[in-house]
């Protein structure tokens, strides 16, 4: 059985190192894109089983990113994961309202990642 | 210079006697980190100059409260929302729905055995307010136990970190069930209103709780010293009502005595009380839970042990 694939969204280059290296540890195969449009263009060449991704980010942030995703008649199958600094419960049910599976606050760690890909159903 | 632990070996070895004779509990070899870090946190709240100033005054002078206090910090336990949620799940799945037609109209008792910082009871809360369409005309008696400790105020509190609410609960949780307040989170006071916390020793008697439909005690079973664990059993066992059930952790078992108890086919950690009295022969080799002064007891091995004197000071 081959590995599930991740593409880890954030502009911060070192977020993304972080996660990824995270996420390998729990055996996923990951790809990286610094913005929304960077995250649809992959999506649209190879739909990912799961996303990590960040809320601000420029040229396209997470939100439209998401909405944009699930239009898409392939952008109902990755499990997405929020990845963001928003703490307000307006922004988390925002997220979720807008298709979003599970939600990590930053600053997170490696059990906080896998816990919420756990409950999330990708391990 | 002493190495990264510092405090007496004795002492060591001292604290390891209490806890055992005091909770029935076995630190092993991998909880010295655990007795420094966490004991040093209370020398400080407790005033004392250092780790072995307090841990001299404790064995020296003998106090309850502070032996009290040490060992239910050294036995705080790192809980998370839906810990082992295989075995969380069966309450919702198989036990209420069981006990549901008997109760209807009523109430259904539960009791949270060891419930450390609180994640258990409130998980059993908010489980069943999102079942309650499946469960109408019955109210639901939730009550967390443990030893007094800070763990058991933050669970009366309800307020847990940024950290604590990501390890277990899912963010639709969250967002129902808890106030954002700065950068903590507080169960919301329609859940907190339906658990109820209690301080108790776990080996003691434990008539005074009365009795439950469902005792949940889910894996802590497995860090009792075999004495121990079979008076903490036979004591639980006492806290069932007839006909009631006692949910342990995934693979726990009650190891060749029933205490009154059946297995449910296919589900080896789920315990049904008989309807009958329950009477259990007593093994002479086991102490029964009484009010001695297990302290007093651990006072005189450790004097036995001779030397409980404190190091000199660098």
């Amino acid at each position: 059985m081959s590995a599930k694939t991740c593409l880890v969204v954030d502009d911060s280059r070192m977020i993304r190192r972080v996660a990824s290296r995270i996420l390998k540890e729990l055996k996923f195969e990951t790809e990286e894109a610094e913005n929304g449009q960077d995250a649809i263009d992959r999506c649209r060449i190879d739909m990912p089983d799961a996303i990590l991704l960040d809320w601000n980010m420029p040229v396209m942030d997470g939100l439209d990113f998401l909405k944009e995703l699930r239009k898409d008649p392939n952008g109902g199958k990755p499990v997405v994961v929020f990845c963001t600094a928003e703490r307000d419960v307006m922004k988390i049910t925002q997220a979720l309202d807008a298709g979003a599976d599970e939600y990590v606050m930053k600053p997170f760690d490696s059990d906080i990642i896998e816990s919420k890909f756990f409950q999330a159903g990708l391990i | 210079m002493r190495g990264a632990l510092s405090l007496n070996p004795t002492y060591y070895e001292a604290l390891k006697r209490l806890t055992l004779e005091l909770a029935g509990v076995n630190l092993g070899a991998d909880h010295a980190f655990l007795i420094e870090t966490r004991l040093a946190t209370l020398s400080r709240k407790e005033g004392f100059e250092s780790l072995d100033n307090m841990v001299e005054e404790l064995f020296n002078t003998g106090q309850n409260r502070l032996a009290v206090q040490v060992v239910s910090s050294l036995l705080e336990r790192d809980t998370h929302f839906y810990t082992d949620r295989a075995s969380f799940d069966k309450l919702e799945d198989i036990i209420i729905p069981a006990l549901y037609p008997s109760r209807k109209s009523g109430k259904i008792r539960i009791i949270s055995f060891g419930c450390s910082s609180g994640q258990e009871p409130y998980c059993i809360a908010m489980a069943l307010d999102k079942a309650k369409d499946k469960f109408p005309d019955v109210t639901f008696e939730i009550v967390g136990v443990d030893y007094p400790s800070s763990a058991l105020d933050r669970a009366k509190a309800g307020r847990y970190t940024h950290f604590d609410v990501q390890r277990g609960l899912p963010i639709r949780d969250l967002v129902t069930y808890f106030d954002r307040q700065s950068e903590d989170w507080v169960i919301k006071k329609s859940i907190r209103d339906t658990v109820t916390f209690k301080e108790t020793h776990l080996l003691s008697n434990l008539d005074a709780l009365g009795q439950f439909d469902v005792v949940v005690f889910r894996n802590a079973l497995p860090h009792y010293s075999s004495p121990a664990q079979i008076r903490v059993l036979r004591g639980l066992s006492t806290l069932v009502k007839p006909l009631g059930y006692l949910l342990l952790g995934t693979d726990e078992a009650l190891n060749h005595i029933n205490y009154g108890f059946d297995t449910l086919a296919r589900q080896p950690n789920i315990f049904r009380r008989r309807e009958e009295k329950v009477v259990i022969i007593e093994d002479p080799n086991i102490k029964k839970p009484t009010d001695r002064k297990t302290f007093e007891k651990a006072k005189r091995r450790l004097k036995d042990m001779g030397d409980v004197k404190a190091p000199k000071s660098a």
